[in-house]
């Protein structure tokens, strides 16, 4: 029964079907050939239930309102703010695009986001200072991945969801982690303008400074509101979203009017497009995470990849190893809702905190949609960017290196991801 | 005989024309749902948040409404992403292909996922007609349950007849669809 | 291969070898059953560990052992099949045969059911409640079946011990409640009857609730102690109130067409473990309610302030929750709520009423039954 679940959905995953089939098909054929007596009903009802909870409602207004600062002019803003500070240093545009990336990431929940927003308008800048596109490209795509850790995260959300923990937690916990993979390529940034000789780019006067700093202030006002806000108890990180939507009506539509109200419901429509396709997603993985769970299926398929009594390295290292894998084929969000049911309640026995597994495995998520030859940020960028896809992976190899080496340092020491929550 | 060829032509007309006007009609629904739910959800979100601001009391009506929208969007949704070509999949192997299998498999998936929705969407209908016999009620508001779940038969079929004129257009063309609306990457 | 169906019928096999070797002398005194050999599942609202869970399987080894291994009973904890009410559903449509439901769950469907969330409707002595959920003719007549209309058959209504209130500021007076962001169940009755006491109720989802009282997005929250220790809400919140305002009432339940259509040898076997686990429920929630105020006592990292209510001052609180109930008379329960609640505020009159000594003589008399 387990290895038809899983022959069938890889199956159909591979041959290019919509990815709600196999999240569907699979449950389905189970219930129906192996489950005696059992009606599909079921199945509704937890599609129903996969996207009932409160807290899944966080997507939706957190892809609104990046995709709101996407159409209008947040993103110029903080751009501008990181390149008046560090531009001028070694590698300056480089550092600029991670930070930027890192910064936008705390605004928007996805890395698709961050690539359209930061990416589009740096290619222009890194190429003219002389960088290679194919760096360049890597460069964007890697740092873009740091959103799925930094908050607000989707990725977070979806695993908090099926994992019952809390997002606020999760929010925290992979703020170590995303600005541990910012140090890193910041540094690699240096390095390489250095051996390369990338000219440097003239200092900007501290008048300047201040004038893009005031003009920044206002977006910079995001991770504070979905922080502080969540974190001051004002409200849930459901409520944060809401309100980052409200905070990016106001900047883009009343104040740098870059924005007419008329064109929201559109900008909205965008936001449903992709809100229907992730959800489908998360109502099919629901109905998939019931059936294993009723069939007893996570057992039999732990015993077969753990030994009997795994400890908390053990564990995570199979489930790292796991999620790289999975989403190097497929998306996170997928693979996250297809996993987590069934290393969840091992990870958990083996005593594993759940806060730290989410954050490995988020991690994990972003590192594998990099990485080729199908990582799905591949095909965004090759998309955006409209470059084939050779040239986006030429580029890649450095960063992946250098995210693996800071994978396996999160999964030895659960404080970057947990030092920041002992604080609060 | 050939009145009858004649006939059969001029019925089939009205009913094509019929059948597209639906369509058109069944599209800007689909987009008005898609657009005014994620901004009904907003505003109720952050509108809760202020109202408790102001009144320290919350809108007891938020969750669950904001719970509606998105199911109805979610599954109203797979009917519009399908006339698009906007569902998340693997293409990888697909784009790789030779065009033979290409085609082949632009016919195949959709047939599939059509049988599959259909398949869903009849289950759904049971489903949703054993939530109105039961009489369920929502735990806030308190309005049937049924019209929260009833969105998911529909969008399935809808889905499903998407999904079919996907096949059917490949079919009848040489070239490669991607959905009706979208050719493949290679071909545009 | 199913993979599934292998494994259970190489258990199947061990447990009826194990059985045997241990069978005659049960069959020696005459308690072992000659019933078909089957499987069935019971899910809990709980997870492992916690007073739902041990109770489902307790009651699978009574039911094993009493069938000779015959009959086996696989307990689903929380969270692995959905949420609460879809459990619910599950347990009507027979895709599992037994459940743990709580009626706070199950409110939208037979709303007499929430007359559990009445407050200071019981006694104080939870003890003597749970006489009554046994005995009550109300309960376990007329709300059942209401019940058994739904598709949910109740075999027992049981306690998991009495709610109390934990908050970041004292909970004595309802003074201390003006403006007291209260997380409750999403269930009309609760919220008014904080809202009687001057608190402003919210609902909020239990993945966020420990973040929510860090914070203080709310206030403070209502449960049993033992669920108050599991979820850690103490190191979170600085005072404990003993308001015993309520009890936490769950029913054992089977899918009524399932029962029925078991033979009476089955059924008997099924009916025994009931009554014979109506003590037990009892000492397991007490057991872990007591071993956990000692815990939340003992914790000097987190401190907590306890503080018990004085008769007088949940007086004061009584006299705040009384006018719900005609809420409930009026709006939720309808006319067979009416009914409902009427026979039982009588049959609570006659049951704490009595001499103390002759309700410690009833106790006793239930634990000589078993
Ligand atoms: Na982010
Ligand atoms: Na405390």
């Amino acid at each position: 029964m387990l290895w038809t679940l899983l022959g069938v959905m890889v199956l159909l995953l591979l041959l290019g079907f919509p990815m709600m089939i196999p999240l569907i098909a699979g449950p389905l054929i189970i219930i129906l050939f192996f489950m005696d007596g059992l009606e599909p009903t079921i199945m509704i009802q937890q599609m129903v239930e996969g996207i009932s909870s409160y807290v899944l409602i966080a997507v939706p207004l957190f892809i609104f309102a990046a995709d709101i600062m996407t159409s209008g002019r947040t993103s110029q803003k903080l751009l501008d703010f990181v390149g008046a500070f560090v531009g001028h240093l070694r590698g300056g545009y480089a550092i600029t695009t991670a930070a930027a990336c890192t910064m936008f990431g705390s605004i928007s929940g996805s890395t698709q986001a961050t690539v359209v927003a930061i990416g589009k308008p740096m290619r222009e800048r890194l190429l003219k200072v002389g960088y290679k596109d194919s760096s360049a490209i890597a460069l964007i795509i890697n740092s873009s991945d740091v959103a799925l850790l930094i908050p607000p995260s989707i990725g977070m959300i979806i695993y908090a969801l099926v994992a019952d923990a809390s997002v606020g937690d999760l929010f925290i916990a992979g703020i170590g982690p995303g600005v541990l993979i910012f140090i890193f390529f910041a540094v690699y940034s240096y390095i390489y303008a250095k051996i390369f000789n990338i000219p440097l780019a003239p200092k900007l006067p501290w008048k300047d400074r201040g004038d893009v700093t005031l003009k920044a202030l206002l977006p910079l006002g995001f991770p504070i509101i979905i922080i502080g806000g969540i974190y001051t108890g004002q409200f849930t990180p459901t409520e944060a979203a809401g309100v980052s939507v409200l905070y990016a009506l106001i900047l883009e539509v009343f104040i740098f009017r870059s924005i007419k109200l008329t064109e929201i419901p559109n900008i909205a429509l965008s936001s449903g497009i992709v809100t229907a396709a992730v959800f489908v997603l998360v109502a099919g993985g629901q109905a998939f995470s019931w059936v294993i769970s009723f069939a007893r299926i996570p057992g039999m398929l732990t015993d077969a990849v753990l030994p009997a009594d795994p400890t908390a390295l053990n564990v995570l290292i199979i489930v790292a190893i796991f999620f790289f894998i999975g989403c190097m084929f497929v998306d996170p969000i997928v693979v996250i809702l297809i996993l987590t049911p069934i290393f969840a309640p091992i990870a958990t026995a083996a005593g594993v905190d759940p806060i730290h597994l989410g954050v490995v495995i988020v991690f994990q998520a972003a590192l594998g949609s990099a990485t080729p030859p199908f990582g799905v940020d591949i095909f965004t960028a090759s998309a955006v960017f409209n470059k084939s896809y050779l040239d986006v992976i030429r580029g890649t190899p450095p960063y992946i290196i250098m995210l693996l080496i800071i994978s396996v340092l999160v999964i030895l020491f659960e404080d970057i991801s947990l030092f920041l929550l002992n604080i609060f | 005989m050939q009145w009858l060829g004649a006939a059969l032509i001029a019925v089939w007309g009205v009913v094509r024309k019929g059948l597209l006007f639906l369509d058109s009609a069944l599209h800007s629904v689909e987009l008005f749902i898609l657009k005014w739910s994620i901004i009904a959800i907003s505003v109720l979100t952050f509108g809760n948040v202020i109202y408790r601001m102001v009144t320290g009391d919350s809108w007891f009506f938020a969750a669950e409404l904001s719970r509606l929208s998105v199911i109805v969007a979610s599954f109203i949704g797979i009917s519009y992403a399908a006339r698009k070509g906007r569902h998340i999949s693997m293409s990888a192997f697909f784009d790789l292909s030779p065009r033979k299998v290409k085609k082949t498999l632009a016919i195949i998936i959709p047939f599939v996922t059509a049988i599959v929705l259909f398949a869903v969407g009849y289950y759904a209908v049971l489903y949703t007609h054993g939530i109105y016999v039961s009489g369920r009620t929502t735990a806030a508001i308190g309005f049937p349950f049924w019209l929260m779940v009833v969105a998911i038969p529909i969008g399935c079929f809808l889905g499903g007849i998407q999904f079919l004129r996907n096949m059917w257009i490949n079919l009848v063309n040489k070239e490669i669809y991607l959905a009706q609306d979208k050719k493949d990457y290679s071909e545009q | 291969a199913c993979g599934g169906n292998d494994e259970g019928n190489v258990n199947e096999d061990n447990n009826g070898a194990d059985n045997n070797a241990g069978g005659d002398e049960e069959a020696a005194d005459g308690e072992a059953a000659d019933v078909e050999p089957q499987q069935w599942r019971f899910v809990v609202e709980e997870t492992q560990g916690q007073v739902q869970y041990v109770y489902a399987e307790e009651f699978a080894e009574l039911v094993s052992e009493k069938s000779d291994g015959a009959l086996e009973i696989d307990v689903y904890e929380f969270g692995a099949l959905g949420s609460e009410v879809d459990q619910v559903e599950q347990l009507t449509d027979g895709i599992v045969e037994f459940a743990i439901i709580s009626p706070g769950f199950t409110g939208t469907l037979v709303p007499e059911g929430n007359i559990f969330a009445l407050q200071f409707l019981f006694t104080d002595d939870q003890e003597v409640n749970q006489d009554i959920l046994n005995e009550s003719e109300a309960i376990n007549e007329h709300l059942a079946a209401r019940y058994e209309e739904q598709g949910i058959m109740p075999l027992s209504f049981w306690t998991e011990g009495a709610m109390q209130w934990t908050g970041n500021s004292e909970l004595r007076t309802p003074d201390d409640f003006q403006g007291f962001q209260m997380r409750t169940q999403e269930s009309p009755l609760i919220l008014e009857s904080y809202r009687a006491y001057g608190a402003s109720p919210t609902a909020m989802s239990w993945g966020e609730l420990y973040t929510g009282l860090q914070q203080g997005a709310v206030d403070g929250q209502e449960n049993p102690i033992f669920f108050i220790a599991d979820a850690n809400f103490n190191e979170v919140q600085d005072h404990m109130t003993i308001s015993n305002h309520n009890m936490y009432v769950t029913m054992t339940t089977v899918n009524p067409d399932f029962y029925n259509g078991l033979d009476d040898a089955t059924r008997d076997i099924i009916d025994e473990a009931t009554e014979e686990m109506r003590q037990r429920g009892f000492d397991i929630q007490e057991e872990q309610n007591e071993e956990f105020l000692a815990q939340i006592e003992d914790d000097d990292e987190n401190p907590t302030e306890i503080y018990e209510l004085s008769e007088d001052e949940r007086d004061a609180f009584r006299e705040l929750a009384i006018p719900v109930r005609d809420i409930y008379r009026d709006e939720e329960g309808g006319e067979e709520g009416e009914m409902i609640l009427d026979m039982l505020e009588e049959e609570i009159a006659d049951m704490s009423g009595e001499d103390p000594t002759e309700t410690d003589g009833d106790t006793e008399e239930n634990e000589d039954e078993e």
